[in-house]
Order: C-alpha cells, then structure tokens, then sequence
C-alpha cells in the first residue's frame, strides 16, 4: 500500500467517525488530536478504527504521542511491519 | 466498613467472604476472576519480596491491570513509599521527577523502566504508608501530593457510606489509577464495600469494556461518559453512574437518566484524598456533604474543607505550599460555592485562573500563558475554554494558523493532550485588561 493509499483509508475512517470533520481538508501535518473538533475521545476512536483496518497494533504509551495525521500514519507504517 | 489499611481491608473480605470475586480481568482473550482471598495471598506474597528486597519508594506505571493492583496494595503493605506515574508523561519529565519524590525502583513497561534507571536515586528513610499523586495531569509543573492509605481508606468509606455497593455489584474501572478520582472511585470505592472491581483494558478498549464486563456501577469523568453514551456502549446491568473530576453538561446527564440509570455526581480534590460531596437525591448538582467532612463557606465564597481523616500531609518537599493551602488546617479549595436551603453543597465556579478540562485535569492559566508568551513573542495572548476545547486568543500577529501551530509546538509536545492548543481565536483590537494588566477573562469570552 503507497502512503498515499495509507492517507486516503485514514481520511476515509476520520471523516467516518467524526463526522463534523466531513469536508474538513486535512493534510499530514494537520493537528488530529486536538484541532478541528477532535476531541481525545474521538481520537481513540479513530485509532481504535485504524488498528482494526489495519490489522495493526499501536502501542498504548504511544497514543498520546501521536500529534498530527502524519505522525499516525508513520506508527501505522512502523507496527505494521 | 471503615478501614485503616487496604490490607485490612482486603483482609476484611478475605476472612469474610473468602470466595466473593475482587477483581475481574481480561487474560488472553478470556475473562478472569480473584476472590477475596486469592487477592489477599498474591498481596501478601509479593509484599514479602518487596521487603526482602530492600528497595524504599517504588515508582508505579499504573496501567490498571491485575498485576499493576497487586504491585500497588503490596508495596503500601510492605512499607514502601508509592509514587503514582503516567506513562504518557514524556520521558525527560519523568527524568526530573523520580530524584523528586526519592524513587528508588520503578514497575511497568520494561522498556520505560529501563529508560529510567539512571534517574533513580538511593530512596527514601520513613516513606511508609506515604502514597504521592500528582496534581494536574502529572507535568513537571504538578505538585506532588502526599496522601496515606489511612486517607484513602476513609475517602472509600466516605463514599461507600453515602453510595453504598454491594458483593453482587461489579464496579468498572476505566479512569487511570494515577488520578485520585480514578484510584478511590473506580477502585476502593468497590473493594472497602466487598463489590467486584472489573479492571478496564485501557483506551483501546473504551468502545467495548462495559460489554465485556456488564458492570451495574461505573464511575466515569465527563468526557469519557459522554463517549459512551455517544456511541451507545452502556450496558444494560448498569444501574449507578458517578460522575467526577470536572463539569458535566445536563443534557449528557439526562441521556444516562433516560436509560433508568442513576447518576451521582461527585465533588472533591486531590488534597482531600477524593471526594468530599455527593448527590444522592434527582439534582446531581446538590450535594451532600460527606459523613467525614466539614465544609464552609468563606466571605468571598470560597469553598473551605475541613475533613482531618482525609486531607494530605502536605505537597512533597513544598512546605511553603502546603502552608499556603492547609495552614490554618483547613484546606483552602479555591473553588466557589454556597448552601442551598436544603443544606447541600452547589459549586458555583473556580476562583483561581485555573480551566478544569473535560477530561478532570487542570490547566494553570498564568504558567500556559508564560511558556506560550516565551515562543509567541510581541503576541498579545490568552488562554481560554470552548467547550471541551482550549483555545489560543491572539492579537497582533499575521502568522497563520499553521505557522502558530509550528512556534507553539514545544509547548504542545510538553502538555497531556487534553491541555494542548486546540484552535486560535483571532482578535482586531487588543485583548481586554485591568488596569494592572491582568487580562479580564470573563470580558474575553465574551467577546468570543
């Protein structure tokens, strides 16, 4: 899967879950976690959603960490390996 | 039943009603449970290895698991000092506060543990007993509080004689252990009234916990009750709702109502070892004040505790702050309230420049202002609250939001993510202040 792929899926489960965000533009340097109507809540939503897709498995300490959309796609790239 | 130390309690049961589950857990897939006395003996065994071990303060990542509780009851029974860590606090933090609070060994991630070793120090002489909560989200502007596990035994009496559950209950356990609220509320609130405590899994298991475990009890602070109701994971055994650690809107209140869900809501502080007040009757705004406790009002409206079986020994190693705060013997809230007609107990609002966040954490105004004046220089800003959100008002300045967010960035990647920027408001004129220069806070939400 190209990281573009990777951004399209993820964009895709964000705007599912978090429906506020529908046609919100987000780029990989958006602030995911806090900016934008995403709430901490809704973020662990969203990563809970990811992993599923994924198949993959973030590490908990690493949740809080996670800051912008790239950021989130780097740890899904990273631990799906 | 009124306990002196969590083994006593533990013991209570164990003696009692032996096979009564304590805890339920998740291992490998499959549900688990420990009596009473399966409790007492992994407690009491490993409390053993800890004396044996030498070690005087343990650093405690409490993730909320089985083993995190028996670690936790068992260095308290074994004389340790106890220092409750947050994993998601980073690492160079973490790194100035294990000399801090005097600990000499750590338990949780391996990883993160070795990590750590070459901050920790030689330990600490009559830390027993001392268990050390730090205030606000645990950054290294927090203080550390120093509570006992007497304190905290009367805190779970305080609330169970109020809100009493029973050996059929099982209590869910989904706040983290390192906030008072989450360790009384969601764990000895259930054990000192011989109730089962269900021990979550974690965020990652937000969405189906209450499934898994069919609670009748859970407390929750608003933000994570109102996930759960968003997404209709509360179950259907579930009977009794506590609410604490920060304001909860009235409609999510009366969502969990509607389900012929109880719903109490919870007043208290760290200081105090927890809760202080509780609703009991249909206005979860009133509170009644607990059996311990004696509240005051000051001529200026602040809420003063006067509560000696709960309150702190002190902030650790702060003796001009814990004067400040509990001097005169009496704990000094800085929140605002009074006493309806009927005697209970309504909070009215903080009266420090403090934002309790939806998540129960607290963000210190001046000391986020500073550090964001410090990278944002020539800007006039302030902080402030929308909704769940906080917010950067800015004047003054052209740079974009983008380039905000890139010059704030060291200061987000120091905060809990509940604390973190989460939008500017842009201002034409000059923000509002006094004479003296203090912004005036209530002139500026209003303009936004």
């Amino acid at each position: 899967m190209t990281r573009q792929e990777l951004f399209d899926r993820t964009v895709k489960i964000i705007h599912d879950c978090v429906p506020e965000l529908e046609g919100v533009e987000l780029k990989e340097d958006s602030v995911v976690n806090t900016d934008m109507g995403m709430d901490s809540m809704n973020f662990i939503l969203v990563i809970c959603k990811l992993e599923a897709e994924f198949g993959v498995r973030i590490p908990n300490k690493l949740w809080p960490k996670l800051s912008t959309l790239g950021e989130v796609l780097d740890a899904i790239e990273k631990y799906k390996k | 039943m009124r306990f002196n130390s969590f083994r006593e309690m533990i013991g209570y049961y164990a003696e009692n009603t032996p096979e009564a589950p304590a805890l339920k857990y998740e291992k490998e897939g499959a549900l688990k449970t420990e009596s009473f006395a399966e409790l007492l003996a992994a407690v009491d065994a490993r409390a053993s290895e800890l004396k044996k071990g030498g070690k005087t303060c343990l650093g405690l990542f409490a993730d909320g698991s089985r083993d995190c509780i028996v670690e936790l009851f068992a260095a308290v029974t074994a004389g340790l000092q106890l220092v409750m860590l947050d994993e998601s606090v980073p690492v160079m933090i973490l790194r100035g506060l294990l000399p801090y609070t005097d600990v000499d060994t750590l338990w949780g991630d391996p990883e993160t543990c070795a990590e750590l070793q070459s901050s920790l120090t030689s330990g600490v002489e009559n830390g027993a007993g001392r268990m050390l909560f730090f205030t606000s989200g645990t950054t290294e502007r927090s203080k550390a509080v120093v509570l006992t596990e007497k304190s905290f035994c009367s805190s779970a009496y305080n609330g169970g004689s109020l809100l009493p559950l029973d050996p059929s209950d099982t209590l869910m356990c989904m706040l983290p252990l390192g906030h008072v609220f989450g360790f009384v509320c969601g764990l000895l609130w259930g054990l000192s009234c011989g109730a089962c405590v269900a021990l979550g899994r974690g965020p990652r298991h937000y969405i189906d916990d209450l499934a898994f475990f069919k609670p009748t009890a859970l407390s929750a602070v608003p933000l994570l009750l109102g996930f759960l109701v968003k997404n209709g994971l509360l179950n259907e055994e579930l009977k009794l709702v506590l609410i604490g650690a920060g304001d909860c809107p009235p409609p999510l209140i009366q969502a969990v109502k509607a389900r012929g869900v109880r719903v109490s809501f919870g007043y208290g502080l760290t200081e105090t070892s927890s809760g202080v007040a509780l609703s009991l009757g249909d206005d979860p705004y009133s509170m009644t004040v607990c059996p311990d406790d004696k509240i005051t009002i000051a001529d200026d409206g602040e809420i003063l505790i006067d509560v000696p079986t709960c309150i702190m020994q002190g902030y650790y190693k702060d003796p001009e702050a814990t004067a400040r705060a509990v001097g005169s013997g009496v704990l000094r809230t800085g929140d605002l309230g009074y006493f309806d007609k009927n005697g209970l107990l309504r909070i009215t609002g903080r009266k420090k420049d403090m934002l309790v966040l939806a998540d129960g954490t607290k963000l210190f105004i001046p000391e986020a202002e500073a550090e964001l004046s410090k990278l944002l220089p020539g800007v006039d800003l302030a902080v402030m609250l929308n909704g769940s959100r906080v917010v950067l008002a800015v004047h003054g300045t052209e740079m974009s939001d983008a380039e905000l967010i890139a010059a704030i960035k060291p200061y987000q990647d120091s905060r809990p993510r509940g604390q973190q920027i989460g939008s500017f408001a842009r201002f034409d004129r000059p923000l509002p202040r006094t004479a003296t220069g203090k912004i005036k806070r209530w002139e500026l939400q209003k303009k936004y």
